[in-house]
């Protein structure tokens, strides 16, 4: 995490972590003054501010952390779809010298599945008719393709995880803040 | 923040959070998570393995000239019993590599996650909390 971008690889933003509390408090208020003058109803005010501003940042990382799960949740299904493809033509590859027919079993519908003989099997349909090793490698770069896909998501996801922590630290932070400022008043008072 | 809280509320808080130590609460975070999820993998290839194994045991008892309809990918194949034994056989091979493979992943996780936790209770105590509900 030695990465000093403000965003990750596909753009997206970085949560800002706050320092020092104190400090970001009276920046947040302008100048030191201001925060005294007003006193209790600016500060309420800028927590106030402060609160909704994080919750919407928050609430947008949630968003795209929900979207990005979903995108990894349909790869996450099209990728065994994918190798079983696979298997089935390194299968017939395997097969592609031997003289005997291959008995095969296909599958029809849902339920129904039924025999055919293969004689020669030295072509597949892919949508297109293909060579063996041109399907072979087809689905290799779909499934490569489809691996990479989900890393990114993965990654994004692990991203956005980072953000959304700190997010809750900050917020987390900002209210011990005020715990701490509000008690130490009552004790001067 | 998943399902274990960070930096309670209630709890009074005087020691300030560095980026340092918000980067490891980010980072055991994002293991908990992953934890999770190398866990369900886990369990889903054990339970593909102890399927294989099961078969390998069954085709022993299966007669040998008799040929067996073997699936692959969405299909079935009729197969001589030593063609099909041989992928099973091959097939275990894999299986048992990702098994193994997904179980260091998650001993080292862990022991991250163990070493991440006992800096941050040390440096925080009570104010944070990082076990799970």
């Amino acid at each position: 995490m030695a990465d000093t971008a403000d965003t990750n690889p596909r753009g997206i933003p970085k949560a800002p972590f706050v320092d020092d509390v104190e400090e970001y408090m009276k920046k947040s208020s302008g100048v030191e003054a201001t925060l005294r003058k007003f006193a209790e109803a600016a500060r309420q005010l800028i927590e106030l501010n402060i609160a909704v501003y994080y919750d919407q940042i928050n609430s947008k990382y949630k968003f795209m952390e929900a979207n990005m799960t979903q995108r990894r949740q349909s790869l996450e299904s099209k990728i065994p779809e994918l190798e079983k493809t696979l298997e089935t033509i390194q299968f017939l590859i395997d097969k592609k010298d031997d003289d005997k027919p291959i008995e095969t079993m296909y599958e029809l519908n849902d339920t129904l599945y039924a025999k055919a003989k293969l004689e020669k099997a030295d072509k597949a349909n892919v949508m297109l008719e293909y060579s063996l090793d041109e399907a072979l490698e087809l689905l290799q770069s779909k499934l490569n393709t489809a691996n990479k896909g989900l890393e990114n998501a993965n990654e994004d996801i692990s991203f956005l995880r980072d953000q959304i922590t700190t997010m809750e630290v900050n917020t987390a932070r900002i209210y011990n803040w005020d715990v701490r400022q509000r008690r130490a008043k009552k004790v001067s008072a | 923040m998943g399902n274990f809280g960070l930096l309670d509320k209630e709890e009074e808080n005087d020691v300030e959070v560095q980026w340092e130590d918000q980067q490891k609460i980010n980072r055991f975070s994002r293991l908990n998570v992953l934890v999770d999820q190398l866990e369900e993998h886990y369990k889903k290839q054990k339970t593909e393995k102890e399927y294989l194994e099961d078969l390998a045991m069954e085709i022993e008892l299966h007669d040998e000239d008799e040929p067996v309809m073997y699936r692959v990918g969405q299909g079935f194949m009729l197969l001589e019993v030593e063609d099909a034994q041989q992928r099973i056989e091959k097939q275990k091979e894999g299986i048992d590599n990702k098994v193994e493979e997904l179980k260091t992943q998650i001993e080292e996780t862990e022991k991250e996650m163990a070493k991440l936790k006992a800096a941050l209770y040390n440096k925080f105590g009570k104010a944070i909390n990082l076990e799970k509900d």
